[in-house]
């Protein structure tokens, strides 16, 4: 296996707040990543950070044969970046897929709009092509059946598995997931874990920041648990999860499992 | 109210434009002669001075004597027709070269203008029911109720002679009032009461007494015009051989029918609907668009992360929604030609309207944009699309419904709005009804007829409106 996601020493603030202080990873291809950690560790910013949706100050990342160098990417005199630094964020930012916590599908398109329409706007697919596609991708979502209905007639979970499809539909190196089941009903989380297990079995390279326990030890090939800004303990999930080391994650763990 | 705000607001412009540029023009003007082409200007809603004839011709008996006097001195006359409370701001601004429109002389005028001799003398008189023996001079005024324009000279003269008096607006509600005993007389114009008198088939009412005061018509043209020479010299040979009477006995003595409100209302009906299609409306798409593309602009820099772009954005929102429609108008139309910037009435209209509509716009794309989450410019982003793109796919089709119906309401305000361009002398909806009621004061028909038309663009704008609302809310819950 070859590395495809690497993240070389991280740092992140906004104002005094250092959210990110020093944070190094790396992905395998085919290998799922679940990141786990306390509200406010800085696990979406990390995210946003491989998806160029958020600037660290310092850092690598590599996805595949894209490197970004963020202490390199600084705005022009005007608080604009220059062409060439936007384009290497575009590139890097094509890399992967975004699966937000609140799914962010456009709610003026339906669900097959939503998914084609990052292949026909953005990469100049052909309609009919991307149409195909996009029904193939709904369907192995499981939601062949709601390709023409807009977001707002759906279930929270169908809704967040169209999202889903929309991510796979950029084609990307990495799907990135923040927390996707934790904005839904109970009862809906099991038909999005179900999906993205399926994903994880056809080889897609997947990020997940998750509070799924059972799924990460299920599915995760690797564990990162995050708490203030760092990489406190990572491994298999047979170890992080189950037999945790440093007494922080014990602690988050305890807490997890043990609300009450 | 609006009258004395545009009074007040034109005598501004007038001063600016007399002050300056009046040394200017003579230059280029040699003292010796008129333009060969005099351009004049005047109301064509002052009956039976300016106005026009059912067929749309522009007479009356200033145009009369004006005509006379361009065929006398071998000089074609051209007639720009302007409201009266911008007279003497479009005569400063160069619109046109003298003002034939019962321009009484005063001295504070004398000083301000070139005045030429008067072609007509009028003065006050004292009007009463047929029925009413007790009033017989002005002095029996005293203790009675008279109705006038409380800006009008003759509302002076009755409370001088004692009377009460009831404001109205203009001779025809006096004469109204008059005619149903609500007052016991009025003073006004002999001139215009004459007119009344001759072109109304049972006025109801008598003259039983004139005024001591004398006011004389004159021409009037920008200080240092070098043409009072000529104009005195035509107007003086007219007299003597008898031209100003019989024009004065055509309009003031003979007796001719007026037409009566069915048929004034039957005759307006097309050329008022012409001047809503070929002014009104085209103004108001006009406008609209480019005020859309306009404040599409302004709304998107409002949000700029750039100092400089967002203040110069929210400066002209600030202005725009700071100041009068009515003054904005007249900045382009009367104050831009002194800055050597001449714009027709037509485009002055447009431009005008579109930075209105443009100002009051943009706050409203910019809120609708504001309202959406940050999580669609996200998920934009994410699947790699530019600010673009993103604006024109996700953004605005989701903003347009947060903005229709604010935006439906600039549109139909703006509808109205067109309105205003009668004071710039676009011959549009409102205009068109005025020039139809001036001869015969039927303002109330003509004004009826106009708010009809009004009335139902909006109501069709209104049927449009709700169809796009219901086909924009298509994706989201009922
Ligand atoms: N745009 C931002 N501006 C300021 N603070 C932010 C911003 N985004 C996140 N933060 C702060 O950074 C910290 C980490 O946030 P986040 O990455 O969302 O944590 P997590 O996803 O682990 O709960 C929080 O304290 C949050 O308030
Ligand atoms: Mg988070």
């Amino acid at each position: 296996m070859s590395t495809l996601v690497t993240v070389e020493h991280l740092a992140k603030s906004f104002g005094d707040h250092q959210v990110l202080q020093d944070i190094s990873f790396g992905a395998e291809a085919g290998t799922v990543t679940c990141i786990i950690g306390p509200s406010g560790s800085g696990k979406t910013t990390l995210l946003r950070s491989l998806n160029a949706l958020e600037i660290p100050d310092r850092g690598i990342v590599t996805i595949g044969d894209c490197t970004v160098d963020f202490a390199t990417i600084t705005p022009g005199p005007r608080g604009r970046l220059p062409k060439a630094q936007r384009e290497l964020l575009a590139a890097l930012r094509a890399k992967s897929g975004m699966v937000y916590q609140s799914h962010n599908l456009f709610p003026h398109k339906t669900a097959l709009e939503n998914v084609i329409e990052g292949p026909v706007v953005v990469q100049g697919e052909a309609v009919a092509e991307a149409t195909v596609r996009g029904r193939e991708l709904l369907e192995r979502v499981g939601l062949s059946a709601h390709a023409d209905k807009y977001p707002f007639q759906l279930s929270g979970g169908q809704q967040q598995r169209v999202g889903i499809a929309r991510a796979l539909a950029g084609r990307p190196s990495v799907v990135l997931f923040d927390e996707p089941t934790s904005a839904l009903d109970p009862e809906l989380v099991g038909d999005v874990l179900g999906v993205m297990k399926s994903l994880a079995a056809e080889g897609w390279t997947m990020i997940v920041v998750t509070h799924e326990l059972r799924f990460a030890q299920q599915v995760a090939d690797q564990v990162l648990f995050i708490d203030g800004g760092l990489v406190v303990e990572s491994g298999p999930p047979s170890e992080v999860i189950a037999n945790p080391q440093h007494p922080r994650t014990q602690a988050f763990l305890t807490r997890l499992l043990e609300p009450i | 109210m609006k009258r004395t705000v545009v009074a007040a607001l034109t005598a501004i412009l007038a001063l600016v434009m007399v002050a300056a540029p009046a040394t200017a023009y003579d230059k280029s003007s040699p003292a010796a002669g008129l333009p060969p082409v005099l351009k004049v200007g005047t109301e064509g809603v002052y009956s039976p001075f300016s106005y026009h004839d059912p067929s749309g011709k522009l007479t009356g008996f200033d145009i009369d004597v004006m005509n006379a006097i361009g065929k006398k001195l071998g000089v074609q006359v051209q007639y720009v027709e302007t409201p009266w409370d911008s007279m003497f701001a479009a005569l400063g601004a160069q619109r046109f070269d003298v003002v034939a429109n019962e321009v009484t002389f005063n001295d504070e005028r004398n000083g301000l203008y070139d005045l030429s001799d008067p072609y007509v003398e009028t003065t006050g008189v004292v009007v009463v029911a047929d029925d009413n023996s007790t009033i017989k001079s002005l002095a029996d005024l005293k203790g009675k109720k008279t109705a006038e324009n409380l800006t009008s000279n003759w509302s002076e003269v009755a409370k001088g002679a004692g009377a009460t008096i009831v404001g109205v607006d203009g001779m025809t509600e006096a004469l109204a009032n008059l005619r149903q005993g609500r007052v016991d007389a009025l003073v006004n114009d002999k001139l215009a009461i004459q007119n009344y008198l001759a072109t109304t088939k049972n006025p109801g009412v008598k003259v039983v007494a004139q005024t001591d005061d004398v006011s004389r018509s004159v021409l009037a043209a920008r200080k240092g015009s070098g043409y009072l020479p000529q104009l005195n010299s035509a107007i003086a040979a007219l007299k003597a051989d008898g031209t100003l009477t019989s024009i004065y006995d055509k309009y003031f003595t003979a007796k001719v029918a007026a037409p009566t409100t069915w048929e004034l209302v039957r005759n307006n009906a097309w050329p008022m609907l012409r001047a809503t299609i070929t002014n009104t409306i085209p103004l108001t798409i006009i406008s609209f668009a480019i005020g859309l593309v306009i404040a599409l602009v302004v709304g998107l820099a409002r949000m700029s992360s750039q100092p400089v772009v967002t203040g110069l954005a929210r400066l002209y929102i600030s202005v725009i929604r700071g100041t009068p429609l009515l003054v904005q108008l007249f900045i382009i139309f009367y104050a831009l030609p002194q800055l050597g910037i001449k714009i027709n009435p037509f485009p002055a209209a447009i431009i005008a309207f579109s930075l209105n509509v443009g100002g009051y716009a943009a706050e409203i794309i910019r809120s609708a944009v504001q309202s959406l989450p940050r999580g669609q410019w996200e998920a934009a982003s994410t699947i790699g699309m530019n600010y673009a793109t993103t604006l024109r796919r996700v953004i605005l089709p989701q903003a347009a419904r947060t903005a229709v119906p604010p935006l439906s309401n600039t549109l139909i305000s703006l509808v109205k709005d067109t309105s205003l361009a009668s004071t710039i002398l676009v011959v549009e909806l409102l205009r068109q009804a005025q020039i139809a009621a001036a001869p015969t004061f039927q303002f109330f028909a003509m004004y009826g007829v106009a708010a009809l038309y009004y009335w139902v663009i909006c109501l069709a704008l209104s049927a449009v409106q709700s169809r796009t609302e219901t086909r924009l809310n298509r994706f989201v819950a009922a």
